[in-house]
């Protein structure tokens, strides 16, 4: 191809502004529908004409009890995520550097279970969970959210173990140093950048579970943001503006949250993919 | 004490909340249990012989691949352009890779109620648009493999903001003498990116792929909200048509049966791929 | 606020039930009972699944009459669960963990499928007020009734009246299928859609069955198939119906991505002449467009008979029978069951109301009410009283598959026939 640089640039300039405007325009239709009421049936490009119509939004917080939602996402997505990083760089670690052939076993195990279908095992697990009074708690939902996100921890540690060099470990070890303290004091420290990716996509997954949490969380005191939602849905009626001002509410955390983890995402992402 | 320990807890958790409930299906799918009631009783295999000769699940198991395979292919183009775009300095470079990974933050099923917002017949803000030059309306979602591939590309477009953003680290990661020296050498653009930036990136690959392919596979809260799984059966995933078994048609004990199969499946890709990453990692 | 009134004005007729414990059984007789005897207080928690999202009318109704019930009740807390569009499945887990919820809305199947975990209340005292258009519907062979019924579900073909007006037809002209098939033609070449259907909510379909079927099959045939044999010759006429509206063009393009709200804008836009779906379809119309001219009128027999309405459960609630707070769960039914709370939570659902000590402002759907209602037979929803159990997910695939082309009515028919046989040995296993 003969494309002049310049040429080359502004085809490239067009597909960011097009991808760009792709990726907005369902937040821009979100927006204007649910800023307008629901006799309003002009089109959804053109914003309120008779100024917003913040009833939705009013909603979306008094009915929707959006503010309890997002504090309980708040609580669940840190309590899950936190587990998830210990438990995950924990259990990666022998894992990755012990490949026993039940060591390998268990790797698999984990790996497999990243494909399960959540409503194959809905129903034993919400048996269970109510044979231990887990229904409407927090620790209920934690625990299934741990066990969900657990296994790409535990790939995502894994591999970045993998690519420590061996010899710290090996000269720490000749220095007298345990196995356990090898681990909490040379490995744990280097697992900073892969961690703040399981930070991310973990946290991201458990905020926005739906299949789980709305089975789990019934109470208006207890539901998190998906199923709070939801709760604008019925089969007989549906309110589209009151559920798209409560989706955007929900955002709002996880979008503030997200800008401020940014750049630690990326360094994560880059020593987990330059070893991946 | 063996370092194995520091896997007991996270073993505990996954025998309490995967592995007992697995069993707990298996168990089910030799059943003709309804999904509610306590009356059930023991079918043997019938489920299982049942599965082979349903036309149905075979469709469902087609469109299941389709959108693991097709999105994860869809995520990687796209998601190598924008990252090889957005990687060089520019003005708007941060603003415009928060937008393209802003859909990731959402809950798909809210993703795919926005999406629902553009694509209903009724007011639907994509009718509007092709509304101005006279087309339309048109009903989007109407034939099955128009919704497929609307649904695949709907899926696609909320996460390839995740690959955009691991080729954009796996680009920063390959060192800029690579480049210079192949300069020297007289290399060129197309010729610079065949041989140093793709290879370069094989574990950005590995790690975008695998994450996009579990997320396609596992599709469920797009198609509820998008095509319900219409029209008929066809858009199903085997997730959402595991739910329309086990609660629309009270057939608890087959929708089990179903979920066996597919983790038994999934199973066995996962260990072929393993083989194979294993084997490349001796090749290089 | 709209029902606070309401509220207090309960608060004050409270005797009646509240304070009983429960039997209700000196209530009505002496309402000053409750202040002179000593009864135990009423006391527990209890979970009350609605089905209704969070910011219905009916929701808000449920809210501030619980309100009322708890503040007469200080030691009873009732904890509403609203649902999401799956309410069905919600149930069915709760159910198969053994986690069963106090009550329940039993969307049309307290007898047929839940029954087994529901406390009879055919001893209430509201019992004997049941609407008799329920009865088939509700009462099994004894006469025994397993949920209180808030409203009443009276449905036939929803209509837009404007439209038909503008192809010169009224709703009083069309009284068999043939009458219907001219109106759907000429609204069809005026460019409008005739019938506006959805597919996306998977259970609009399967009611092209329950409105057509009735009309095709004489007393023989439904007793044949209540006591477990199909007569395929007779559901088959549903299947052809929808074949012939297929071929004749009569559907709205967005079929499958279409939800009952979409035909509720449809109705309400004025973009469709009929729909076969239920009132609340017109309620919400109307909440779109509050000058619409939506009505129901009754459906057309296939066999020549009379026009029928199509006569259901709908908003029913169920008591656990294993609840740990009987008393209360059932002081809590009979306080709904007050005719002013019954007359309030049937106008907030919409409907009729499913006592006949309560009243309804059917808004503007009385017009079509008062003109049908109690002036032509009822039928029950087909599929609950003549299919088995478990059956409706096959109506609903099959229908779809005739609607959408993609089977043949006599590969639709031999589906039908298979389930039909394999879920009543289910049923009877």
């Amino acid at each position: 191809m003969t494309l002049s640089r310049r040429a080359w640039g502004g085809v490239v300039g067009v597909f960011l502004v097009g991808m760009a405007a792709v990726q907005l325009a369902p937040f821009y239709v979100a927006l204007t529908v649910s800023t307008k009421p629901r006799t309003d049936l002009s089109s959804r490009w053109l914003p309120p004409m008779d100024g917003i119509y913040w009833d939705n939004f009013a909603r979306a917080i008094e009915r929707g009890q959006m503010l309890t939602a997002v504090k309980n996402s708040v609580i669940v997505t840190l309590l899950a995520t936190i587990l998830v990083v210990v438990l995950g760089a924990l259990a990666a670690y022998p894992l990755a550097r012990r490949r026993t052939r039940l060591n390998k076993l268990v790797f698999l195990a984990f790996l497999g279970s990243l494909m399960i279908p959540p409503l194959s095992v809905l129903v034993p697990i919400y048996t269970l969970m109510n044979r231990i009074d887990g229904v409407n708690t927090y620790w209920g939902i934690v625990a299934i959210m741990v066990s969900g996100q657990l296994p790409l921890a535990i790939f995502l540690y894994a591999s970045f173990i993998q690519t420590i060099p061996i010899s710290l470990e090996e000269a720490a070890l000749v220095d007298g140093a345990n196995r356990f303290q090898i681990f909490f004091r040379i490995v744990l420290p280097l697992l900073k950048p892969v961690t703040a990716t399981v930070v991310i996509l973990a946290g991201v997954f458990i905020w926005n579970d739906y299949q789980m949490s709305l089975y789990m969380l019934t109470t208006s005191d207890m539901r998190t943001i998906a199923p709070a939602i939801g709760a604008f849905f019925s089969q007989q009626s549906s309110n589209l503006g009151a559920a798209a001002a409560a989706s955007l509410i929900g955002l709002a955390p996880i979008l503030v949250a997200y800008l401020f983890l940014q750049r630690y995402f990326m360094k994560g992402m880059i020593a987990g993919a330059e070893k991946g | 004490m063996s370092i194995n320990l520091f896997y007991v807890p996270a073993l505990l958790v996954f025998v309490a909340l995967t592995v007992y409930p697995l069993i707990s299906g298996f168990q089910m799918s030799f059943t003709n249990w309804d999904g509610y009631s306590a009356a059930r009783s023991f079918v043997g295999l019938e489920n299982y012989a049942r599965l082979l000769q349903d036309t149905t699940f075979r469709q469902v198991l087609a469109n299941t691949v389709v959108y693991g395979v097709g999105s994860t292919l869809i995520q990687q183009v796209l998601g190598l352009a924008l990252a090889l775009a957005l990687d060089r300095p520019m003005r708007g470079r941060g603003v415009l890779r928060a937008i393209v990974y802003l859909p990731v933050l959402v809950s798909p099923v809210i993703m795919g109620t926005m999406y629902y917002l553009l694509l209903q017949y009724n007011n639907g803000a994509l009718n509007d648009l092709v509304g101005l030059v006279g087309a339309g309306p048109f009903a989007w979602l109407s034939s099955a493999n128009g919704s497929v591939a609307i649904i695949v590309l709907v899926n696609s477009l909320q996460f390839v903001g995740l690959s955009m953003i691991i080729y954009l680290a796996g680009l920063q990661s390959i060192p800029e003498m690579y480049y210079e020296a192949a300069s020297l050498d007289g290399a060129r653009g197309r010729q610079l990116f065949a041989h140093i930036t793709l290879p370069l990136l094989r574990p950005a690959i590995a790690t975008s792929v695998i994450l996009n392919l579990i997320g396609g596979l596992k599709l469920f809260d797009i198609i509820k909200v998008l095509t319900n799984g219409g029209p008929g059966y066809s858009t199903n995933s085997v997730s959402t048509f595991i739910g329309v078994t086990y609660f629309d048609a009270q057939s608890a004990g087959y929708a089990s049966a179903m979920g066996i199969v597919l983790f038994v499946m999934i199973m066995a890709t996962t260990l072929a791929l393993n083989g194979l990453l294993n084997r490349r990692r001796l090749d290089s | 606020m709209r029902t606070r009134t309401t509220a207090l004005a309960a608060i004050t007729a409270l005797a009646l039930a509240g304070c009983s414990s429960g039997t209700g059984d000196s209530a009505t007789s002496a309402p000053d009972d409750a202040a002179t005897t000593e009864v135990e207080a009423l006391s527990g928690a209890l979970e009350f699944m609605t089905g209704t999202s969070i910011d219905s009318e009916l929701y808000l109704a449920y809210e501030d009459i619980t309100e009322a019930f708890e503040s007469a009740n200080p030691d009873v807390s009732i904890e509403l669960v609203p649902s999401s569009t799956d309410h069905e499945g919600e149930v069915k887990t709760r159910l198969a963990s053994g986690n069963t919820p106090d009550l329940w809305m039993t969307h049309g199947w307290s007898l047929l499928r839940y029954s087994e975990f529901l406390m009879p209340l055919t001893d209430e005292l509201w019992a004997k007020d049941v609407n008799p258009a329920l009865d088939p519907a509700m009462r099994d062979g004894d006469g025994a009734i397993y949920a209180l019924p808030l409203d009443v579900d009276v449905a036939g073909l929803l209509y837009n009246a404007d439209v038909l007006a503008s192809v010169g037809v009224t709703p009083e002209d069309i009284r068999t299928w043939e009458d219907f098939t001219a109106a759907c033609d000429e609204i069809t070449a005026a460019g409008k859609t005739a019938i506006y259907t959805a597919g996306k909510d998977r259970w609009p379909t399967g009611l092209f069955v329950d409105w057509i079927a009735p009309g095709a099959y004489d007393e023989a045939a439904l007793g044949t198939q209540a006591d477990g044999t199909l007569v395929p010759e007779s559901y088959q006429v549903a299947l052809d119906k929808v074949a012939q509206f297929r071929d004749s063009g009569y559907f709205n393009p967005d079929y499958t991505s279409a939800t009952s709200d979409d035909i509720s804008l449809a109705l309400a836009q004025g973009d469709t002449g009929f729909s076969f779906l239920m009132n609340f379809v017109a309620v919400t119309a109307y909440t779109y467009n509050p000058d619409a001219n939506v009505g129901f009128m009754p459906i057309p027999s296939a066999s020549g008979g009379d026009p029928y309405l199509v006569v259901g459960e709908k908003n029913a609630i169920g008591i656990s029978s294993t609840t740990e707070s009987p008393d209360a769960a059932r002081a809590y039914l009979a306080f709904l069951a007050q005719p002013d709370n019954g007359s309030v939570l049937a106008k907030a659902s919409g409907s009729a109301p499913g006592l006949t000590t309560a009243t309804s402002d059917l808004g503007a759907l009385q017009a079509s009410h008062d003109a049908w209602v109690g002036k032509v037979p009822s039928v029950p929803y087909f599929d609950r009283v003549y299919m088995p159990n478990g059956a409706w997910d096959t109506i609903v695939s099959t229908t779809e598959g005739v609607l959408t082309n993609q089977m043949s009515v006599s590969d639709a028919m031999a589906k039908v026939a298979t389930d039909f046989d394999s879920l009543t040995a289910q049923a009877q296993s």
